[in-house]
């Protein structure tokens, strides 16, 4: 199964929040991208950042946003890139979400991921908006994190893609 | 008789499943038609094992929780009568399996949400597994329907805006009522005591 059909608004923030989490859990994650569509295979539609940042650009959240719709075969070749970035993070996922981790660890772990992220969010995304502000409380923040990690951890392997894409495609409530 | 087992692991869950080819069905020898049986291991948690209904079960209602769960819409599967329920149990999730056979009690496990990501990921590999040629029936990923999506938005956020909306209608609705009509000097009724032209007309004829 493949994307079909285009994403609309709220598929969009979502994938480049997921990959811009999946930034922030790994410090060298631009890198990592443009490597991991060489391995897909997609090294034609992302020949450079710079392209896989115009894609991304879509979100209508972010400051430099473009107009226009993402073609499905580049959010399919994104929705691609960013399981396969889910699966090769996933130790690092599975730590953050696992309980049985020590805790003092794993606080300093999540804190350590909410100040990336925060300092992703206030460098590339609009202050004015109220889902960007949303990011940015701490209290509103931590639960919208959890469920960031959560959902990245089950788009990973083997039956996640088809997962994603599907939560993608839902219609706003 | 080539018996074949697969295993398949992740950090905290390991499923074993257990089978043979299914030879009437054209399998060759290294694919796994029929499964005899299958072990599910959970840390900290008492070893499961069970038939090809217990797994079918299983998967039938871990990986739909599972789509529901990566749309952050929090619902029970199964019921009463299932032999699998999972269900929200605040930051965790309780999967509670029933046995098919008489005076045992359902077992109760408690799953955080990276247990939970590790069974997802070991049953996605089971049923993808190109060397497992099982019928899963299991239903397939689509997008939910706006109804389900709409129960994740708790109940003073969904009605919220529509109630605010309909107050302030019906305060400014009731505030025009209270403010007097403007008489225009065409409209007005000319005084009691005035005489109409028949009036007039009458008393001249006395």
């Amino acid at each position: 199964m493949t994307l079909k059909t285009v994403l609309g608004r709220r598929g969009l923030e979502r994938l480049d929040l997921l990959l811009l989490v999946v930034e922030s859990l790994d410090l060298n994650g631009g890198e990592a991208m443009l490597w991991t569509t060489q391995q897909l295979g997609l090294q034609e539609q992302f020949p450079n950042r710079v392209e896989l940042w115009k894609r991304r650009c879509h979100n209508p959240l972010r400051r430099a946003t473009r107009r226009g719709e993402l073609s499905a075969f580049d959010a399919e070749a994104m929705l691609r890139l960013l399981c396969s970035m889910a699966s090769r993070l996933y130790p690092l996922l599975h730590q953050l979400l696992s309980s049985r981790e020590p805790e003092e660890l794993n606080l300093q772990r999540w804190a350590l991921l909410d100040q990336r992220l925060r300092d992703l969010i206030e460098e590339r995304m609009n202050p004015r908006r109220g889902a960007v502000q949303r990011l940015l409380q701490q209290e509103q923040s931590q639960p919208i994190q959890r469920e960031l990690v959560f959902s990245l951890a089950l788009a990973a392997g083997d039956g996640g893609i088809d997962r994603l894409r599907a939560s993608l495609l839902d219609p706003t409530p | 008789m080539l018996n074949l087992s697969f295993r398949y692991d992740q950090t905290a869950v390991r499923l074993q499943v257990e089978g043979l080819p299914d030879f009437s069905a054209g399998h060759g020898d290294g694919i796994l038609g029929i499964i005899s049986g299958w072990r599910l291991q959970l840390v900290a948690s008492p070893e499961l094992e069970g038939k090809r209904e217990h797994l079918q079960a299983l998967m039938a209602t871990v990986l739909p929780y599972a789509r529901h769960r990566i749309s952050g819409v929090k619902r029970a599967f199964g019921d009463t009568a299932s032999a699998v329920v999972i269900s929200p149990d605040g930051d965790k999730h309780q999967l509670l399996l029933r046995s098919s056979q008489p005076n045992i009690p359902p077992l109760t496990l408690h799953l955080d949400h990276a247990e939970l990501a590790d069974l997802v990921r070991c049953l996605d590999a089971l049923r993808l597994d190109p060397r497992v040629q099982v019928p899963w029936e299991l239903p397939i990923d689509h997008p939910l329907p706006r109804k389900e999506l709409a129960e994740r938005v708790p109940l003073s956020q969904r009605f919220g805006a529509p109630f605010i909306g309909g107050t302030a209608l019906a305060l400014i609705a009731g505030l025009s009522l209270l403010l007097p009509v403007p008489r225009s000097s065409e409209g007005t009724l000319p005084p009691a005591n005035s005489t109409t032209p028949e009036q007039t007309q009458s008393s001249s004829n006395r």
